[in-house]
């Protein structure tokens, strides 16, 4: 009896927001006091497919930098990782990846800034992936970190010895045993850049309009329908990776 | 038979990126907080510092950041603690544990955006109250975001955090195999109770520590959830340095260099005290 209220209840709780959202996307006229909209509407998902539609437009510029984001982090940290790895002082080196995390993204932002405006990437997809890059490839050093111990090294070794070459290894021995820490990392460096509103709002000031720009310039306007449709088009590609690989979600550095 | 080696001038350029432009970033902050550096530069001065004991700003920007995250991370982790010690048998089957990994996929900006339509003034909960008569006017309805005490921030923070909270002292609690601890205390005459008190909240808390604290780092710097949640009095930290750094007037930005250099270096500060409990948890687990 209790575990079904409790369950219920986070039902409820986690279920809510896209009955909420979906029904904000769709009603019309939907004021105080009205429970429910008295009206429906698919213009805001109709008007998706138009062509001059900023929307389908900040969907592609996020799935875009998300994408390449989490390429570069990925294929950046397992080498940086490797890197980490082989010196004397990788304790240390481990220890300053974490700089990163000490300030959250916004202020990064807001330190950075005047190097993005000497280098004229200021309100450029440059300089937003510039500044997405300085968060998600410490993050990927970290997470990659604990492939390269002993065995790895022991199991790169064995190959070499076996008459493979360095990019054989490379290619049939060490990427294969990486692969699950490959993935877990691609997602969560995507992640990492597709959430992200404070970083991308402040160095791009405001010409790069991602989903999650959009959907704070639509509440900023109270157009609560495109906000809504923005929000669940945010959360569409987060729930697909969830529903392929929910262990990928969880793993952190 | 030699492994690959690694491309040599890698490391010095990770530094260069991940160290050297924030740490770049810090000192031209704290040069501009000294009028050095930026775009009215006069020379050195250390009015924008002296000027902190006058300008209580910066101080409760401080006290209220802290409040919401102490508030969030500590809700969050009373709520994790409660469901993995209260509702074991719920977690490990069912569609519980699935449930949980919901709020994940949620960005903070969503979040806020959804509880503002659901807690607000005009909100749909005050609609449902309006209609079940338990509230006759919009203003009548309880403020819930955009309030003094940052109820609709921590309820946000709180959203996102206990779930992810729950899921790793879950995780703590199967690799610790506490059921099979849970077992023995009881045949050694502790009660459940006790077990849960004396026992398995220590070890979750304390194996935990890290991952809590990082949380508590995120929410004290957050920047989206109080953006459309907060007041423009009292603003979080990262809201305040932002609102001082795009005003029009340009004199304010020393002071907003000087508000960004301290949270920066306190959070940093922060952040090493995180990375000796890290070390200290990984010497206890062996």
């Amino acid at each position: 009896m209790r575990s079904r209220l409790l369950i219920t209840v986070l039902l409820i709780l986690f279920v809510l927001p896209f009955g909420l959202l979906g029904l904000l996307a769709v009603g019309e006229e939907w004021r105080f006091p009205e429970v429910l909209p008295p009206a429906y509407s698919l213009e805001p998902l109709r008007g998706l497919v138009a062509a001059d539609n900023d929307l389908l437009g900040g969907l592609g510029k996020s799935l875009l930098l998300a994408s390449v984001v989490a390429v570069l982090a990925t294929v950046g940290g397992f080498i940086v990782a490797r890197a980490i790895a082989g010196t004397r002082l990788s304790a240390r080196w481990t220890a300053l990846s974490y700089l990163p995390y000490a300030l959250p993204p916004v202020l990064l932002a807001v330190l950075i800034q005047p190097f993005i405006i000497r280098m004229h990437l200021s309100g450029s997809v440059g300089g937003v992936l510039l500044g997405l890059l300085l968060l998600a490839l410490p993050f990927a050093t970290l997470l990659l970190g604990s492939f390269w111990s002993q065995r790895a090294t022991e199991y790169e070794q064995l190959a070499r010895t076996l008459g493979c070459t360095p990019r054989q290894a490379l290619r049939r021995v060490l990427l294969p045993l990486a692969a699950p820490l490959l993935r877990t990392t691609l997602v969560q460096t995507f992640l990492l850049a597709w959430f992200d509103f404070g970083l991308t709002n402040v160095l791009s000031v405001g010409k790069v309009r991602t989903l999650t720009v959009q959907v704070f310039m639509y509440v900023g306007e109270a157009n609560a329908p495109l906000a809504a449709v923005a929000s669940l088009l945010l959360v569409l590609p987060p729930m697909l990776l969830l529903l392929a690989n929910k262990s990928a979600l969880l793993r952190k550095p | 038979m030699k492994p690959i080696k690694p491309i040599k001038p890698i490391l010095p350029l990770y530094a260069l990126l991940v160290i050297g432009l924030p740490l770049a970033g810090l000192g031209y902050a704290l040069l501009g907080s000294v009028g050095v550096v930026g775009p009215l530069a006069e020379g050195f001065t250390g009015q924008y510092w002296q000027a902190l004991g006058h300008e209580p700003g910066l101080a409760y920007a401080a006290l209220y950041s802290l409040w919401i995250a102490g508030a969030s991370v500590g809700i969050s982790v009373v709520l994790a603690l409660l469901l993995v010690l209260r509702a074991q048998a719920t977690l490990q089957r069912g569609p519980l544990p699935g449930l949980l990994y919901v709020p994940l996929v949620m960005p903070a900006l969503v979040v806020a955006f959804y509880l503002f339509q659901l807690l607000s003034r005009s909100g749909w909960l005050s609609r449902i109250s309006f209609r079940l008569g338990l509230t006759n006017s919009l203003e009548a309805f309880p403020e819930l975001v955009q309030d003094a005490a940052g109820v609709g921030i921590i309820l946000a923070h709180v959203l996102l955090t206990f779930p992810f909270l729950t899921l790793l002292f879950q995780a703590i609690y199967q690799e610790s195999r506490l059921a099979e601890l849970g077992q023995l205390t009881s045949t050694l005459g502790a009660s459940a109770r006790q077990f849960r008190r004396r026992v398995a909240a220590p070890l979750l808390l304390r194996r935990a520590a890290p991952t809590v604290l990082l949380s508590f780092i995120a929410t004290l710097g957050a920047y989206d959830i109080p953006l459309l949640l907060g007041r423009p009095y009292p603003q979080m930290l990262s809201v305040f340095i932002i609102t001082k750094l795009q005003r029009f007037d340009l004199r304010e930005l020393p002071a907003a260099y000087l508000a960004g250099f301290l949270v920066a270096a306190g959070l940093l500060g922060l952040i090493l005290l995180l990375l000796r409990l890290a070390n200290r948890s990984r010497i206890e687990a062996g």
